[in-house]
């Protein structure tokens, strides 16, 4: 790994990441006061009102305690899409935009090999998702304990919280491999938002009703069971680290390739 | 050993672009002119030096190190401006400077601070506000602050004004002075005839010449006008060389381009009435144009 390389991409992408928190913070903070556990709270009698569309934002039957709540009502849409952007902007950013224009001559110009730099890139990516979930978890953790004490059932967030990581490294690989296949930032972007627009579209068509349910096998956010999570089955284990599986894959073979590729720099 | 070693490399990038069967070399201090038109593979050259592109065929060392595989430990040594500069448009020019000289693990910044001056550089400025030349100045400043033994140059003067090209060659020159190893590219002849010892020249791809300053110029033709007392006088004396020209408008004066047949036509011209005598030898960029163009002029 590269020191100097990686506090330079601190610096230029750190305000990227705190937009994304920004907004994340207020969708989070907000889904979370709005729990009710006495009364039937407002957002079901929303819900009831309008069923497909909580139902493609994946906020079908939401349970009664409060992981139910924020499970059904954060980690379906809102935790999975945001950060996606967030990924597919930024793995953009690490490798094909600096093939692109040109610099990635200076990233070059001193005396590290590239699987140093690319790697560099790689753990800045997955570093960054880190700081990005571990402010999620502990925002969560906080608001729900200061405005219902005791009620989040923290094991089973943490489990739910490992498999969006997972879901959250399985596009970063994605991404990042886009980024480092193509030398121009416009195709490098283009695909990655292609297959992720696809992958959250299914997802959604999938959850509004038995009908388009065979969906689900189309989209690997299946992958991601936040209920199996919370219910600690084995099953959703096992698609959890399929997902972690297909990130690391993917990152290996895009450092493979950005070693070996002809750089029209 | 020679510093730069290219062993016929062949990248073929279809449409007969790319390099085809380039070979040629760069000594311990000397600095090479790398002259062909655009699009004649220079810059792919010059890619597969620093290990951003791998040949199709043949090899490309550095100091007898294969330039892809072991690109890092060349860097060492190597200092590389880029024909088409890019830098990190958010940054300053000086945290630039910094960021590149952080890469390349120097020390301290003394030789850039001197490169600056030399180049009468304000580097504090945002790159994306900087005009073409300041970016190529803090671009030479890259190249040459770690003091490197070797440099590959790609137009390096593109942008400057001529003042400051000026400065370049006086920076070549003293580079050259100091036995560091040239490879540079260039348009600009008279930059050429002022730092390099040897030229290789290419066209499509091919290598047309490769061969010392003086030897490539040693070809230069001059043209040589004749006039005579009489048109049978100029009409004999074209007759002589097949290369002279009787002009139709004016018949009493021969036209003809010579080489190093020159002292004969002097000699020759003596048995006849000589009324005037012009010659022009051609310019140093005509005498390359000739090998850009392929038509001998």
């Amino acid at each position: 790994m590269n020191g100097t390389l990686y506090k330079k991409e601190w610096k230029s992408n750190g305000v990227l990441l705190i937009i994304f928190i920004a907004v994340l913070t207020m969708y989070a903070a907000m889904i979370v006061s709005m729990f009710d556990p006495e009364l039937g709270d407002s957002l079901k009698q929303m819900a009831a009102s309008m069923p497909e569309v909580f139902a493609a934002f994946g906020m079908a039957d939401v349970g009664q305690t409060l992981l139910e709540f924020v499970t059904g009502y954060l980690y379906g849409i809102l935790l999975t899409a945001f950060p996606a952007v967030y990924i597919i902007i930024l793995s953009n950013r690490l490798v094909a935009r600096y093939v692109d224009n040109g610099s990635m001559v200076y990233l070059l110009s001193g005396p590290q090999k590239r699987s140093q730099i690319i790697r560099t890139q790689l753990i800045f990516q997955v570093t960054s998702l880190l700081v990005m979930l571990l402010y999620v978890i502990a925002l969560i953790i906080i608001t729900a304990q200061f405005m219902f004490p005791g009620e989040l059932e923290i094991p089973g967030f943490l489990r739910v919280n490992a498999g969006l990581f997972g879901l959250w490294i399985m596009f970063g690989g994605i991404c990042f491999l886009c980024s480092s296949l193509w030398n121009e930032s416009k195709t490098a972007i283009g695909i990655s938002s292609a297959i992720v627009i696809y992958t959250l579209l299914v997802q959604m068509i999938a959850q509004v009703g038995e009908k388009f349910e065979f969906l689900k096998y189309a989209t690997p956010i299946t992958l991601f069971n936040a209920k199996g999570l919370a219910d600690n089955t084995a099953e959703a284990w096992i698609t959890c680290a399929v997902m972690y599986g297909v990130g690391i894959v993917c990152y290996i073979v895009a450092t493979q390739v950005f070693q070996k590729k002809n750089l029209p720099i | 050993m020679k510093t730069i070693e290219i062993d016929h490399i062949t990248k073929d990038y279809g449409w007969h672009r790319g390099v085809f069967d380039l070979s040629f070399q760069v000594e311990q201090g000397e600095v090479l002119g790398f002259l062909g038109p655009n699009g004649a593979g220079k810059t792919t050259t010059i890619r597969q030096l620093l290990g951003f592109i791998k040949p199709d065929s043949g090899s490309v060392r550095i100091l007898g190190k294969n330039c892809f595989c072991q690109a890092d430990e060349i860097q060492r040594t190597l200092g590389y401006l880029p024909g088409e500069i890019a830098f990190i448009d958010s940054m300053s020019g000086m945290e630039f400077i910094r960021f590149v000289a952080n890469m390349k693990r120097m020390r301290d910044l003394g030789r850039a601070k001197e490169l600056m001056d030399q180049f009468d550089l304000n580097a504090s400025g945002k790159i994306k506000r900087m005009s073409k030349g300041m970016k190529q100045k803090i671009g030479i400043v890259c190249a040459f602050m770690q003091d490197p033994d070797i440099l590959v140059l790609d137009e390096p003067t593109s942008g400057l004004d001529p003042l400051m090209q000026n400065c370049f060659v006086d920076l070549i020159l003293g580079e050259k002075k100091r036995g560091k190893t040239i490879l540079m590219s260039s348009h600009i002849f008279e930059e050429i005839e002022r730092t390099c010892d040897r030229a290789a020249i290419i066209r499509d791809g091919e290598l047309v010449a490769v061969d010392t300053m003086e030897k490539l110029c040693s070809g230069r033709k001059k043209r040589m006008e004749i006039t005579f007392a009489n048109a049978s006088m100029a009409e004999a004396y074209a007759g002589e060389f097949t290369k002279a020209q009787q002009m139709a408008d004016n018949p009493e004066k021969v036209v003809m381009k010579v080489g190093r047949e020159l002292d004969e036509a002097i000699k020759k011209a003596g048995n006849y009435t000589v009324v005037d005598l012009d010659i022009h030898t051609q310019s140093l960029e005509e005498f390359f144009l000739h090998f850009y163009g392929g038509e001998d002029k």
